[in-house]
């Protein structure tokens, strides 16, 4: 995994709430079996036109944008900062949304409300992938969000070493501070191989197996 | 001493860590074809195996047509399902292929294997693994890093222990009604993202009355209301369906009886424990449909579509995007809805109970002109237990088309699929947008009321129907 440390990009900004992963990514683009190309299937039934989603067997060839979806705006165009509403990636464990948000060129997102802002699974899903996640206060988030409505792209600073997001503002800069707990904080900064850290206890798992009753460690065991 | 069935079940996988990070041992997996091929890809990359093969069950499900399953027309599709195969063989794992016998939906034969066992860990990656919390596993879905990091060390690394909430169902639920009435009434009580951070423990009468098909009805559907995973302590009931039927991989003989006489300690000792929450009464409900885009935004049958303004944990934005989708005016009686399409299937509503139920609202009527049913039995197991006691005749003769198993309507990514702008009853768990077909309308029901819905041709009120018969 990539490390991440800081990012410095513009806002989009999404303002629903419960954005679900089949919005996020249609179903039918999960018979890929690759683990790259969903960028442009990012909000596939959403961003386009009507019939102007990309085939599931050719995903790069999308049709015109739908003018109407909030991130084809123009001054988003460049955004690396997803701003969104509370419980985004709700539904299905499918890793591929955050592979799309990822792979569309986002490196941060943002939500509203602690222990609210993400969905478990997708959040999970994301900080195994270096995007972070950032839970805002409802005030705080309001501000970035407030922010990301201006006329022309908005420039903002994520550090996530010392845990500040600074956003310039068209009326001028501010700073709020956001937390994420250490063990996946430090799991970012660090890049680190998950698998590869987990075999550092490999003693530990077979310590634990040998310990385990046979009900549980023998599939149809009888005796 | 750990207070909760779920503070238990934790404390027993923990291999190593703190409060702040634990590192879980996984004691089932189960993988399907669509969540799975980034994951092998990885562990070749890396030069891995599967550390634990015998613990380790998979199937196809998701893409399997079910008019044919063997004859997978779409090209990506195939590749996908070819692609579960030469992984299984290439690193030693047993496969239910269809055909098999025991081919199914991976929630739906895992407890039919004897795969599912109280007090264990299960993970798939699928949001409705916490289907398996009905026999008081702690079962949650995964995504394919994941997937990837069990197969590789047959553990799991959490964060800190997420809370419990304590969903407590009295009362006896009345004639008509089944578990998906109950889930889907406390989704709408606490929100889709009610149990974000929480594993829910569902206790009190009208649970453990429940059959386990029931138990597991309801805890399918905990992840809509965004919990990690839902469980119900095990008891004599689910002793029974362990002890009982082909189930190969259940303990057996001495092995069972010390699994039983542990089981029985895998409950909450004093429910004044949980972190939070939620009673519920079972004998006030009435039969559940939704009218929007999540499995929230739900009312009673005999209801309206609310006004935009007039919508729980929505705001007036979100809410009046949802009746646009769902091509609906607020104000009208949902008795008033007509249907395209009734789906009575999937892994929430697709095992024996359910098609019993359906069966007993087709038997002697007709689906409604211009209506379209399916009836996709959850496993190959539940088709073969629904010939034996003639609910396919049943199906047939009312004129609902009786198919092959797995996920089918569910989610689309196989042949059946709503076009743009149908609209569907269905027994399935999730009405997102797009979720059964781009451009397509869900509405979420119980199997009693899809039924109801394909002889009506609009929503119905089952009960009604029920009491002609009486």
């Amino acid at each position: 995994m990539k490390a991440f440390t800081k990012e410095r990009g513009t806002l989009a900004l999404l303002d629903w709430s419960d954005v679900n992963t089949d919005v996020i990514i249609p179903a039918r683009y999960l018979k890929r079996i690759e683990r790259t190309g969903y960028g442009p299937l990012l909000f596939a039934d959403k961003r386009y036109v009507a019939g102007g989603a990309p085939p599931v067997d050719d995903p790069v060839k999308g049709g015109a944008l739908d003018t109407a979806f909030p991130l084809n705006q123009p001054k988003y165009e460049k955004a690396s900062i997803l701003v969104v509403g509370k419980n985004f990636g709700c539904g299905s464990s499918r890793e591929h949304a955050v592979w799309a948000v990822e792979q569309a060129g986002f490196r941060v997102m943002i939500a509203p409300g602690k222990n609210e802002g993400f969905a478990d699974i997708f959040e999970g899903n994301a900080l195994n992938n270096g995007l972070l996640v950032v839970e805002l206060s409802d005030d705080d988030w309001s501000k970035v969000a407030q922010a990301a409505r201006a006329d022309a792209p908005i420039e903002a600073d994520v550090d996530l070493g010392t845990n500040v997001l600074k956003v310039f503002a068209a009326d001028g800069a501010f700073s709020v501070r956001f937390d994420l707990a250490e063990g996946p904080r430090q799991k970012l900064l660090k890049g680190l191989d998950a698998i590869g850290e987990t075999l550092q206890h490999a003693m530990a798992i077979s310590r634990y197996e040998q310990g385990a009753p046979p009900w549980a460690a023998r599939p149809g065991v009888s005796v | 001493m750990p207070a909760t069935l779920f503070d238990k079940v934790w404390d027993r996988h923990v291999v190593t860590g703190d409060d702040q990070t634990a590192l879980l041992y996984i004691d089932r997996h189960l993988v399907h074809e669509v969540t799975s091929p980034q994951a092998f890809e990885g562990l070749r990359l890396a030069g891995r195996k599967v550390r634990r093969p015998d613990l380790t069950f998979a199937t196809p499900d998701h893409n399997v047509p079910t008019d044919n399953q063997l004859d997978i027309r779409e090209p990506m599709s195939r590749r996908q399902v070819e692609t579960l195969r030469s992984n299984c063989r290439e690193f030693g794992l047993t496969l239910y292929d269809v055909g098999s016998g025991r081919q199914g939906i991976v929630h739906v034969i895992g407890p039919e294997l004897g795969i599912t066992l109280p007090g264990l860990t299960i993970v798939c990656g699928d949001s409705h693994t916490s289907t398996h919390g009905a026999f008081g596993a702690l079962a949650f879905g995964i995504g394919t890093s994941e997937v990837e990091h069990v197969l590789a060390t047959q553990t799991l690394m959490q964060g800190a222990r997420p809370k419990s909430l304590g969903i407590e169902v009295m009362g006896r639920l009345p004639e008509g009604l089944g578990p998906k009435d109950i889930i889907l009434a406390i989704i709408r009580r606490i929100g889709t993202g009610g149990g974000t951070g929480c594993v829910i423990e569902y206790h009190g009468s009208a649970i453990s009355s429940l059959s386990m098909e029931g138990r597991m009805t309801i805890c399918n559907m905990s992840i809509e209301g965004g919990a990690r995973a839902g469980l119900i302590a095990p008891d004599e009931t689910t002793f029974e369906y362990i002890a009982t039927g082909e189930r190969p991989f259940a303990p057996r003989g001495q092995a069972l009886e010390a699994a039983i006489a542990d089981w029985k300690t895998l409950r909450t000792e004093d429910s004044s424990q949980f972190d939070e929450r939620v009673s519920i009464d079972a004998s006030r409900l009435v039969p559940q449909v939704t009218w929007g885009t999540n499995p929230g935004m739900t009312v009673d049958v005999t209801a309206r579509v609310p006004e935009p303004d007039d919508v729980p944990f929505a705001s007036k934005e979100d809410a009046r995007r949802a009746l646009d989708y769902m091509g609906l005016q607020p104000g009208t009686p949902i008795m008033d809805i007509p249907v395209d399409v009734v789906f009575i299937g999937s892994c929430t509503n697709g095992r024996i109970e359910d098609l019993r139920v359906a069966a007993r609202v087709f038997a002697g009527r007709k689906v409604a002109p211009g209506v379209r049913a399916l009836v996709v039995p959850g496993s190959e197991a539940v088709r073969a237990q629904a010939h034996a006691e003639g609910l396919d005749r049943v199906f047939e003769a009312a004129g609902a088309e009786w198919r092959l198993s797995g996920c089918s309507m569910c989610l689309a990514m196989n042949p059946d699929k709503l076009t743009p702008g149908q609209r569907a009853a269905s027994t399935s768990n999730r009405n997102f947008e797009g979720r059964q077909g781009p451009g397509g309308r869900t509405h979420l029901v119980s199997p009693a009321m899809a039924a109801a819905a394909a002889v009506t041709g609009r929503f119905a009120d089952v009960r009604q129907l029920l009491d002609q018969e009486a």
